[in-house]
């Protein structure tokens, strides 16, 4: 579509333009001790915007000029990405890390992401891929250091810099090679191209490839390029954690189906049960490994940590392995499977990430010692983290469960030379019931009861219900999950 | 000629760039680094690329190399200290340069790059232009978002209250 | 354009030439002595105190930081001027959303006082020319 009638489409987009630079001026006029204000204009702002994506048309087609597409998928993900938004946004007001800051440019900031997070998931044209993943990227960097006094917030930020410029580097080293195979930046074009190329083609499509995954796998911490996550997630405000171990990745993974889907596979037949890889290069298999490295290292460096944060982090690095270990099988199982287990892993990761906010804020602490006990004393606390851990676990009646369940189901539907990932996958989720229950033990196990009952604030325990009722419906009623994904498996494709 | 000319900034930006990385003197670096984006904007130039070539002056010599000067001014303990820097794990590091040094050079070699004959251009700024404005609409507009962000951001972590 | 940008190359060599040619022959014909007091930092006579290497005010950085966002921007103006002409209306429109978005980040900076090198004390919600109390940055 033309410029000026993709317009008409783009609603979504142009509303939270209009939050972003209302929030910024709201900001300008507002004294430090309000800030907060700006925290309603984003919230009431992506409720906006939420309606609109809901009443939106349910066409298929591509925006302004063969950009960005829009699809019941990329609607998928922007409902997903404004729901972990909304949650977090609300949390934001409860953190006390954030009280000595404004947060009038903490609230900007996080809706210029949620528009990058979009772009990212609808974009089918290298440039855009590109500005998206650097919107997303720049607004993450900052606010991973938005606590300027702390040492370990500045630390946070720098290194997500330092890595994040590096590894987008090398990403459009390995674009360029892709536009100089095919000429054009188009995914249609460029996938049309790439199966008319012959054998002499293949290293560089490889280093292309290689490259190119350095890009995407390091905006969803997989292994080998994921040695930012745990500083990262350690330093930033625990809220920025929580939202950059959900929205960002489910981004990334929108943006790596649809490239691996579309570019180097015949995203047509992914209606059908399978589709051919187009090009003789071992894309399925270089992630095959990568999803079993992620996973393992993720999950036997989490066994080790002391601080629940960073637990957490290597926590999030092994379930991006868990939903990695889907992607080689070129089946519309897979994707379906993946996008179930986002929208599970959104509730049980986000509602982890808030127990530990709201630990700290009470005892100022997030190492194992500060949980020694606290399911006496705050039981409500104590039951919803268990709740949480036993569903990051992935054991039943939790919403882990079915999002492990369905993963694992397509993978041994893919056919016998995915069964050993399978077994990597089962192995490693043994493993992690270690140290998931290692938190259990220490809340209810360890530790003298304390007679007083603390209570969580209203709002605190409103959110963590609103994760956790979800976790433990899906675990048991999980159509609805179920039947949304199937309805979202859309994709845009362009004969030609 | 036009050969000369493109060795001699090949090998201006290649050596300049060799001495920011192997130079211990970070204001040295500094300032080599200079050079190499002198030669890289000559290079763009051979690409007839000649809009990204005065970018690359404007943006990267006039703003980026002032910015990085002033981030060496600004480390706190400059007067005690001698500014410098070293290499480390030069062993792997090394091994994976090579590496990817023969890996690349084949890549390029090899490759049946899509090779397009066209007529030296007289200037690219008015295409350039068309595309921003028709075809790459979105990421332009896109772009001034980023820019906007990153203006808040720079402000903010660079601000002295809180 | 190997021809416009052959001119520059000659400029660039000329300048190099013009200043590498005296430099020479000072070398050359000059008499070289070294003294302590000749390689001191020349302070118009006085005794040069401390060291050159002094910490910079974080200001400077902040007002390269906002020049440089700012410096982009022209980068895209100026392919826009080149076809404007062309394309009427609708590039002029393009640009103006462009250029509003970004001057909502210059009214930031310049409400929150990043602009001025004597910070002022914020009052928010009052007015820029108010009675503000001078501050002076350390």
């Amino acid at each position: 579509m033309t410029n000026l009638q993709s317009l008409d489409l783009f609603w979504p987009e142009l509303i939270i333009t209009v939050v972003i630079l209302t929030a910024l001026i709201v900001d300008l006029c507002i004294e430090k001790s309000k800030s907060d204000v700006v925290g309603w204009v984003l919230v009431i702002g992506l409720l906006i915007t939420a309606i609109a994506i809901w009443n939106q048309d349910k066409t298929t087609t591509t925006l302004f000029t063969d950009m960005i597409v829009l699809d019941p998928f990329a609607t998928f993900f922007k409902l997903l990405i404004i729901l972990s938004t909304l949650l977090v946004a609300v949390v934001s007001w409860q953190n006390n890390e954030l009280d000595e800051y404004r947060k009038g440019e903490y609230f900007t900031l996080l809706g210029i992401l949620v528009l990058g997070l979009f772009l990212m998931a609808s974009s089918i044209d290298l440039i855009m891929v590109y500005i998206s993943i650097e919107v997303v990227s720049i607004m993450s960097f900052i606010l991973a250091g938005y606590l300027k006094l702390d040492t370990r917030s500045n630390e946070a930020g720098l290194k997500y810099v330092v890595y994040g410029a590096f590894s987008s580097g090398i990403m459009l080293f390995g674009l360029s090679i892709l536009f100089g195979l095919t000429g054009s930046t188009n995914y249609f074009i460029i996938q049309k191209s790439l199966a008319g190329l012959d054998g002499s083609a293949s290293a560089a499509l490889v280093m292309a490839l290689l490259m190119i995954l350095a890009g995407f796998g390091y905006k969803i911490s997989a292994v080998p390029f994921h040695f930012w996550t745990p500083d990262v997630y350690e330093g930033a405000p625990t809220t920025i954690t929580a939202y950059l171990s959900v929205a960002p990745k489910a981004a990334g993974f929108a943006i790596i189906i649809r490239f691996f889907h579309q570019v180097f596979a015949d995203g047509g037949a992914l209606a059908d049960a399978e589709s051919l890889s187009m090009t003789d290069v071992p894309w399925p298999e270089i992630i095959g490994i990568l999803a079993v490295a992620t996973m393992t290292l993720g999950n036997l460096v989490a066994i080790q940590q002391e601080s629940i944060k960073r637990m957490l982090a290597y926590s999030s690095v092994a379930h991006a392995g868990y939903m990695m270990l889907a992607l080689p099988v070129l089946s519309i199982q897979t994707v379906y499977a993946i996008m179930v287990y986002l929208v599970m892993y959104l509730f049980m990761n986000l509602g982890a990430f808030f127990v530990v906010i709201t630990v700290k804020n009470k005892t100022g602490g997030e190492t194992f010692d500060d949980y020694r006990g606290l399911g006496w004393e705050m039981p409500f606390i104590g039951v919803v983290m268990t709740l949480f851990m036993l569903s990051l676990t992935g054991l039943p009646p939790t919403a882990g469960f079915i999002g492990k369940f369905y993963i694992f189901s397509a993978l041994i539907s893919g056919g016998s030379q995915y069964y050993w990932l399978a077994i990597v996958g089962g192995i490693n989720s043994v493993i992690s019931l270690y140290y998931y229950f290692h938190v259990v033990k220490v809340m209810f196990l360890e530790g003298e009861r304390k007679e007083t009952l603390v209570q969580p604030p209203e709002v605190m325990s409103g959110v963590l219900l609103a994760t956790a009722i979800p976790v433990f419906l899906f675990g048991i009623y999980w159509n609805p999950v179920v039947n949304w994904v199937q309805n979202s498996l859309i994709f845009y494709v362009q004969t030609m | 000629m036009a050969d000369y000319t493109f060795w001699l900034i090949a090998a201006i930006t290649v050596i300049s760039a060799a001495f920011v990385v192997l130079n211990n003197q970070l204001v040295y670096s500094a300032v080599a680094l200079l050079f190499t984006l002198f030669g890289v904007a000559g290079l763009y130039v051979f690409l007839w690329a000649d809009f990204i070539a005065g970018v690359q002056l404007l943006v990267y010599v006039g703003g980026i190399l002032v910015l990085i000067i002033f981030g060496i001014m600004l480390t706190n303990r400059i007067s005690s200290v001698r500014i410098s820097h070293k290499s480390v794990q030069q062993g792997v590091g090394g091994a994976v340069i090579i590496w990817l040094f023969i890996f690349l050079s084949i890549v390029i070699l090899k490759t049946p790059w899509l090779n397009q004959t066209a007529m030296e251009p007289a200037s690219s700024v008015a295409q350039v232009g068309k595309l921003l404005l028709m075809k790459y609409l979105l990421p332009f507009e896109v772009i001034s978002v980023l820019l906007l962000g990153a203006l808040i951001g720079a402000a903010t972590l660079s601000r002295e209250d809180p | 354009m190997y021809r416009d940008f052959g001119t520059v190359l000659v400029a660039v060599i000329l300048g190099i030439v013009m200043v590498a040619i005296p430099l020479l022959i000072q070398k050359l014909i000059a008499p070289s002595k070294k003294s302590k007091d000749k390689l001191q930092t020349y302070e118009c006579g006085e005794e040069a105190e401390g060291s050159a290497w002094l910490q910079f005010n974080i200001r400077f950085y902040v007002i390269a930081l906002i020049f440089l966002i700012f410096d982009v921007e022209i980068v895209f103006l100026f392919p826009w001027a080149v076809v404007f002409k062309e394309l009427g209306l609708l590039a002029l429109i393009e640009m103006g959303i462009f250029l509003i978005i970004l001057i909502a980040g210059l009214a930031y900076v310049w409400v929150k006082a990043d602009l001025d090198w004597v910070k002022r004390n914020v009052r928010y919600g009052t007015g820029r020319y108010q009675d503000v109390r001078m501050e002076k940055t350390t």
